[in-house]
């Protein structure tokens, strides 16, 4: 048996991850923090107008931030698993086909990926037939077969914003969440599988029983990273007209005129979010004794 | 020498005062036909014709900038342009931290549909989804009638093409707009419908915006702009654009 592996998968596009050292109340992150939370309650102390306004006119908007973020993670998350396990499968199609994904995903920049989905993809399933006529001109097929296929053209054609945005989003990060599991997996050492397969576990049970088990250790993290990572992305999602965060904020300024105000407030609060977030990310690690070291 | 260079360097000072004032207009060329984009990547309209025209007799300069419509604003107390000539409704508003020319153009705010949609007035909009580009008075009016759910939108075709694919009930735009894509506009022409216009309290007239203060620019806009109309120019720039209606 080699000695205890030593494995760290780094994604730098998330927010900084503070190290464990780095605590006690002179930390980059306590300064972020407070500095932020001081500048918010500030403004809105010494300048109700317009900043109690605009923080006031926000919040709808962080609610819809978060609902982008926390539906595109778990399809990205679902996307992923299906991904890595693709990418190390045997067989050589499913490989392939999981790789193709992987490589045009992050090919394609995620603005242009939105608009490709929204806009693109929504004109060519605003062009389906009516459900009620593929329901009539399926007729003689077996019930089962024309209720899906009518409920995947009704779902298409008339799919809501936010869906669309959630899909273009899960299916970016998918590709992305495809390699930290892949790298997840294959950080479990070999003698894992080994033993599995030698004690009459079949190849799933082995990978779901005994790999994916203990490969979440070195995935979770990472899995937070892309989270803070993709929180931050949805802001590109105001160009599809969702009302988040940023969105929000651009309407106001719109009217008012007051960018500076309304940006200033939108930043502080996307930073507030993503200092939160990382510091439970951090948390995580430590719980899971990431950076342990014999 | 010394004395040559000195007034080689005035007379070319006085050159350049002596020379016309070229003012700089923003405008967002994405909003058809009053400033648009054409196949060459002009930006062409009834906003630039007018701008070309008043210009001339005004005895000064223009030149149009494409600029996004939502910062478009902002950019004028810095200095980034004299003036915008984007199809700016004049608001009291607005008003407040800019100045407008005297009024080129009144709008109405027209309700885009498609086509066979049962929306005939202002009440049918309750509870629909209605989307419009940030900033204009259509949004406004879309926030007005519908609240938070309105949706904004950077350009105007972004939201009709929502309206073309089933994600909005209608659409609200300067009527201008609103006719060429309900009625001229060889993409949308035969799906969406011109539902109705909303009756404003008071008119909305569109004005070119400057520089809160900048008296100089707003002087000669006007003088021109009064020419213009004075000459029948605007009326054959209107005519080129809207036909005879």
């Amino acid at each position: 048996m080699p000695d205890k592996q030593e494995v760290r998968i780094d994604v730098s596009d998330g927010a900084a991850i503070p190290r464990k050292r780095d605590i006690g109340l002179f930390s980059a992150w306590w300064i972020s923090l407070i500095g932020a939370l001081g500048c918010i309650a500030y403004l809105c102390l010494a300048k109700p107008e317009p900043y109690l306004d605009i923080l006031k006119f926000l919040p709808d908007g962080i609610l819809v931030t978060f609902e982008v973020t926390i539906l595109s993670i778990l399809l990205a998350l679902f996307l992923g698993l299906i991904t890595g396990l693709g990418r190390i499968s045997k067989n050589r199609t499913i490989n392939l086909i999981a790789s193709t994904y992987v490589e045009v995903v992050r090919g394609i920049p995620l603005l242009v990926q939105l608009f490709y989905i929204y806009f693109a993809l929504g004109q060519v399933f605003s062009n389906l037939p009516n459900p009620a006529d593929v329901a009539e001109s399926m007729a003689a097929w077996p019930g089962i077969i024309v209720y899906v296929v009518v409920g995947v053209v009704g779902f298409l054609k008339d799919m809501p914003p936010l869906v669309a945005a959630v899909t273009a989003m899960g299916v970016c990060y998918g590709a992305y969440m495809g390699e930290v599991f892949r790298a997840g997996i294959e950080s479990i050492d070999k003698g894992q599988t080994e033993a599995a397969r030698s004690l009459g576990f079949n190849r799933r049970q082995t990978m779901f029983l005994v790999i994916l088990p203990q490969a979440w250790r070195t995935i979770l993290p990472p899995v937070g990273n892309e989270f803070i990572a993709l929180l931050k992305d949805s802001s590109l999602v105001s160009i599809l007209a969702v009302a988040d965060l940023l969105r929000r904020g651009r309407e106001f300024a719109s009217v008012t005129f007051s960018y500076f105000e309304a940006y200033t407030m939108v930043a502080l609060i996307y930073l507030v979010i993503t200092l939160i977030l990382s510091k439970g990310v951090s948390a995580m690690e430590t719980r899971l004794n990431y950076y342990v070291r014999d | 020498m010394k004395k040559l260079l000195l007034s080689l360097v005035c007379v070319l000072m006085l050159a350049s005062v002596a020379q016309a004032k070229t003012l700089v207009f923003a405008s967002d060329c994405t909003w058809p036909p009053m400033e648009m984009t054409d196949a060459n990547k002009q930006c062409v309209g009834f906003g630039p014709d007018l701008v070309m025209a008043i210009a001339k007799a005004g005895g000064f300069k223009a030149e149009i900038k494409n600029t996004a419509w939502d910062g478009i604003f902002a950019g004028l107390p810095m200095g980034k342009y004299d003036a915008i000539s984007s199809s700016v409704s004049i608001t009291d508003e607005r008003k407040k931290s800019m100045d407008f020319s005297d009024p080129y153009f009144e709008v109405k705010q027209g309700v885009v549909v498609k086509e066979g949609a049962a929306i005939k007035a202002e009440a049918d909009l309750k509870g629909k989804a209605v989307g419009a580009q940030i900033g204009t008075t259509g949004f406004f009016a879309a926030k007005r009638i519908v609240g938070d759910a309105a949706k904004s939108y950077d350009e105007v075709g972004l939201a009709i093409a929502d309206l073309a694919n089933g994600r909005l009930d209608a659409v609200i735009c300067d009527d201008a707009v609103a006719a060429d894509y309900a009625l001229t506009n060889p993409e949308y022409s035969k799906t969406l419908a011109l539902a109705f216009l909303i009756v404003p309290e008071k008119p909305e007239y569109l004005g070119f915006a400057v520089k809160k203060g900048n008296k100089d620019a707003l002087e000669l806009i006007n003088k021109g702009l009064k020419a213009v109309k004075a000459s029948g120019e605007y009326d054959k720039i209107f005519k080129k654009w809207f036909g005879s209606n």
